[in-house]
């Protein structure tokens, strides 16, 4: 008897592969469930395959898109649907990274816990509407992207990306009409672009904590210079002049000499430390599209690279986050589309070379683009145009240190112009409307 | 739903709402209350005979199976030289009668000095047992002797009521008519009946056995939790004809006590082994020539209105027939006539096509042989040709093909192969803990919700705590045969408990791993639960197999009890008083089980 006792424990075996395999189970409902729970097959979310829960609305509370039994909508005001879609998404997807696409779970007030039983609850998001539909209307038809961020909270306010359609009316163009050439996409965040001169506060960086006597050295520019064998071109004559007045006056023949004495390596390696070579989790879920830098091997390409052009791209989510750190005395707090939920923060740069580039930038204002240009904003800030084919990029990148408006910027104009006759007005025009939203 | 209304008017909905939360606390209650009653209150062996070797070593017989030998696995150890390591055998019948067997290779075994031969020798009180050179005296007890014994055997029930347990059954089984009544419109007066009734036999049972002092339900409570939800997903998917389910469910009950009855007579059960081989064998084979092809499967026969599976019941004939006493455990030819017949079984499964089927009789065979012979290469050479098998059903079959290849790819596809399982998917996370309340899913109205994907109808409806108790109910069941055995009064018992839990999991696992695309799907039923009536009477008739492993004092009514009791402790009035026959915990004696001198016996 006691031997048939003893096999019974075979029976155990069975118990434990069926604990095992349960075990499975919930991890995979823990880890997966929200994606289940959002098919569109699930009839107590989704009605004849349309969410009939839900909403998202923007710091305000303006409702920018609402599901329920009535059907889906949007936005009641048409710019702000446009200014917003590409942060907040389309019923249909079409927009990967936006929070429709993303956060569906979230949206319709999905947890593990109670499954999509709780009652439908708002998604609140730390944009600004009318901020949003502000830098929409500032863009005015070119292609490009606007992004605004509080460099002390997180705070996403504006983040638009054109060409842009209406989602209340779906899609009416032709996906193939150059007009639309990535509507699908969110500039900010899948999109990289030279960069231009906006770069050179990378290069001023490296130049600041690897050149000892940067600040000693002198820069002599007559429209353009031979380095390493290629010839820079600048866009004025400069004389002779300091790093300071080099960086107001953007001039490629001084930043030239100054990616020359660093090398491609040191530049690619700072915008590596910077950021701006990575893919970053927005709120530790959408990602961003990696920009990339690669060291020119002469000193004619180490040139070209530290004034942002050679191979260089960049994404405008990860240059916002590098101006941010600059505002910020060099700690980034990582930006947060989601209202309430903070990001975390990294020291991105060395607080005292921070310091000093952000009151160069101040400098470039004063100096250079004329404070009257911005009334009311206390603005530090670079242009950038680069040299693409087809046109110039229209960069402008900065912040403000409004008291309570502490916000950095990055506005890009694709293929528009110069920077700062394209680009900072629409930073402008932006900044008036966040600046006056926060009182 | 008027009546509902009626009642609670505008808190309806907030009835509902909190009865969410209510249920699942019930549904671990209930559980949590029959595991700690099985497997947490104390097991005493019962004693039937001793042996006195040399004079005053004492060894008890604790079954009606007992090995005597040299081994430390036997049950009446004789630790000599001369004695072999499995010498001899002592069977009990249900009369009470003693024979030993010989099976020593070159010692022999003498009954007062005579050699027991090949078919065994009777064996009785006072008679001189000789293994080897070691004489021992047996020792049959007396009526007094086992009165006496009887009193430290501790019955269940005493620290965890089963009244308590169900009455929490009761009113869980009143929140989900509630949660129907509230969220479906199409349920009805059916509806309430069905419950109603379900009500009313589970306390016409309990009350019965009780008065007639009876103290063990944990395997019944958890089976009636099981059918519960059983019920509860019959009233989702039809509302209008819940007479048939509550007919079905009454009638597995009814067979449930037959069968309990019928295997409390040991040698009624060995008697018509021979007719259930022939049975088992013969309800296949007639499935395969009348059952026309369902969903690539000759499994169900058509006779009027009824559906019938005859594989269902074979399930019950494969443990009856399959389990064996000790005797026949030592003949080879035994076995290998098992072997042969299992064989058969999952091979006419196989030409059936019901894969997910075969895949359960196989698996019980393995328990089962592995029990039998504890010979892990007959086992091995089985999964062998199993596995051969397999191959063959996969490669003859595309529906199964087909499921394989959908198994962990079911997102893919989501419209045509993987349609059922990413729906149940979906349907399982959307309940969360505690679910959408009973009766207000949609996933109920899929294609086989109710039956082969109805782990996702638990948890949309009543959330994954209820759906995991559910599974746990059958964890305990399986932990309890475990525990039995070892105070097991044959082998036959343990060995058919052992294979009926087995065949449980198994079927638990696949369906709910299947639907879940952990498994790939095959398509069988959750015990208890699933809709259909052929299921569910074979799982009631496997759960007698349970039953009849507990040998807990006045515990099962599948087992007899000790027939030369004279003691007060079967009638009991619930009162814990010293010396009523019951375990003690303050009085703290009985605690050492081997050393045997404190259970009468005479030195």
């Amino acid at each position: 008897m006691r031997k048939v006792t003893t096999r019974a424990f075979a029976v155990l075996l069975l118990v434990a592969l069926t604990i095992a395999g349960t075990g499975v189970f919930i991890y995979r409902l823990a880890v997966d469930g929200d994606d289940w729970a959002t098919f569109y097959a699930n009839q107590s979310i989704y009605s004849d395959g349309v969410l009939n829960r839900g909403s998202v609305s923007d710091r305000n509370g303006l409702v920018l898109a609402t599901a329920s039994d009535e059907g889906f909508h949007y936005a009641d005001d048409s710019d702000i649907r446009r200014a917003c879609l590409h942060a907040v998404g389309d019923l249909g997807g079409n927009v990967g990274t936006s929070i429709l696409s993303m956060y569906r779970a979230d949206f319709v007030n999905y947890s593990f816990f109670t499954g999509t039983t709780a009652k439908a609850a708002n998604m609140k998001l730390t944009l600004d509407a009318d901020v949003c539909a502000a830098a929409y209307n500032a863009l005015s038809g070119k292609k490009g992207t606007v992004l605004v961020y509080n460099y002390r909270t997180g705070e996403i306010i504006c983040m638009v990306s054109t060409p842009t359609w209406d989602p209340e009316q779906g899609i009416t163009f032709d996906p193939n009409d150059p007009d639309y050439e990535g509507a699908f996409i969110n500039r900010a965040l899948s999109s990289t672009f030279t960069p231009g001169s906006v770069f050179k506060l990378v290069t001023l960086a490296a130049a600041l904590e690897n050149i000892p006597d940067i600040w000693q050295q002198t820069f002599y520019c007559d429209g353009d210079t031979i380095i390493g064998g290629q010839r820079v071109k600048c866009s004025g004559v400069h004389g002779t002049i300091t790093v300071e007045q080099a960086l107001a006056h953007s001039c490629n023949c001084a930043f030239g000499e100054i990616a020359s004495q660093l090398g491609g390596n040191i530049i690619s390696q700072y915008a590596e430390k910077y950021g701006l070579t990575t893919s970053h989790m927005l709120n530790g879920k959408i990602p961003t599209t990696a920009g990339s830098v690669p060291a020119g091997p002469g000193q004619g390409d180490a040139a070209w690279e530290g004034i942002g052009q050679y191979q260089d791209l960049v994404n405008p989510y990860a240059f916002l986050r590098l101006i941010g750190a600059i505002a910020n005395g060099g700690l980034c707090v990582e930006p947060t589309l989601l209202y309430g939920e903070s990001a975390g923060s990294v020291q991105l740069m060395d607080p005292s070379t921070a310091q000093t580039i952000a009151e160069m930038m101040g400098y470039n204002v004063q100096y250079e683009y004329g404070a009257g240009t911005y009334p009311g904003l206390e603005m530090h800030a670079k242009t950038g145009t680069a040299e693409t084919n087809g046109g110039t990029h229209a960069w402008f990148a900065g912040f403000i240190t409004n008291a309570n408006a502490p916000y950095a910027f990055v506005v890009l104009a694709e293929r528009a112009g110069g920077g700062y006759y394209v680009a900072s007005p629409i930073a402008n025009a932006t900044l008036q409307k966040a600046v006056q939203k926060a009182g | 739903m008027e009546l509902v209304t009626f009642i609670f008017g505008e808190y309806a909905p907030r009835i509902a709402d909190i009865s969410r939360y209510v249920l699942p606390a019930l549904a671990v209650l209930i559980v949590a209350r029959c595991i700690v009653s099985m497997l947490r209150e104390r097991y005493d062996p019962e004693t039937w005979a001793y042996l006195y070797l040399n004079g005053n070593v004492m060894v008890p017989l604790r079954h009606w199976e007992c090995i005597l030998g040299r081994a430390k696995s036997v049950d009446g150890r004789v630790d000599d030289p001369s004695v072999e390591r499995l010498h001899a055998c002592l069977i009990r019948t249900p009369e009470g009668s003693w024979t030993v067997y010989n099976l020593g290779k070159k010692a022999n075994t003498y009954v007062n000095g005579e050699t027991v031969p090949v078919g065994g020798a009777a064996i009785q009180d006072a008679d001189v047992l000789t293994l080897g050179q070691v004489s021992a005296r047996f020792v049959d007890l007396t009526e007094q002797e086992r009165a006496s014994l009887l009193k430290y055997r501790h019955a269940p029930g005493r620290r965890v009521m089963p009244s308590v347990t169900l009455l929490f059954l009761t009113l869980f089984q009143a929140i989900l008519l509630l949660q129907h009544l509230i969220n479906d419109p199409d349920a009805g007066l059916g509806v309430i009946m069905a419950f109603a009734v379900l009500a009313t036999v589970q306390w016409g049972y309990f009350i019965v056995l009780r008065a007639s002092g009876q103290r063990g339900f944990e395997p019944e409570i958890l089976a009636l939790f099981l059918s519960s939800v059983g019920l509860s997903v019959a009233a989702s998917k039809t509302p209008d004809d819940m007479l048939k389910q509550i007919i079905l469910l009454l009638a597995a009950i009814g067979l449930y006590v037959f069968m309990c009855l019928w295997i409390r007579n040991l040698d009624r059960v060995k008697s018509v082994r021979l007719y259930a081989f022939i049975a088992a064998i013969g309800m296949l084979l007639v499935t395969l020539v009348l059952a026309p092809v369902d969903n690539g499967a000759r499994s169900w026969i058509h006779i009027g209105s009824l559906t019938i599976q005859p594989s269902e019941l074979v399930k019950v004939l494969y443990i009856y027939a399959g389990a064996a006493t000790l005797d026949r455990l030592f003949v080879n030819r035994n076995l290998i006539f098992y072997i042969g017949f299992s064989a058969g079984c999952v091979g006419l499964l196989a030409l059936m096509g019901d894969f997910g089927t075969a895949l359960v009789f196989f698996v019980t065979f393995l328990v089962i042989s592995f029990m039998r012979s504890g010979s892990f290469a007959t086992v091995f050479l089985a999964v062998a040709g199993a596995v051969l098998g397999v191959l063959l059903v996969v490669t003859v079959k595309p529906h199964v093909v087909a499921r394989f290849e959908t198994w962990g790819h079911v997102w893919e596809d989501v419209d045509y192969r993987g349609y059922q399982q990413s729906r149940a998917l979906t349907a399982a996370a959307s309940g969360g803990l505690f679910g959408h309340g009973a009766g207000a899913g949609w996933f109920i109205s899929i294609i086989a919700a109710e039956t082969d994907l109805v782990f996702a109808v638990l948890c949309e409806e009543l959330g994954l705590i209820t759906a995991l108790c559910c599974v746990a109910s059958l964890l305990a069941l399986a932990g309890f045969v475990v525990k039995n055995a070892s105070a097991g009064r044959s082998s036959y018992f343990c060995i058919a408990a052992a294979g009926a839990v087995s065949m449980m999991l198994v079927q638990l696992c696949l369906n709910v791993f299947g639907a879940m695309d952990i498994l790939p799907f095959t398509g069988v039923t959750f015990p208890f639960v699933s809709m259909g009536g052929t299921s569910l009477l074979a799982c009631w008739m496997l759960l007698a197999f349970v039953k009849g492993s507990d040998t807990r004092a006045n515990a099962s009514f599948a087992v007899v009890r000790p027939e030369h009791f004279t003691g007060g402790a079967g009638v009991d009035d619930g009162e814990d008083d010293p010396g009523d026959g019951y375990y003690d915990d303050e009085q703290g004696y009985y605690d050492e089980p081997d050393d045997g001198y404190y259970r009468g016996g005479r030195a």
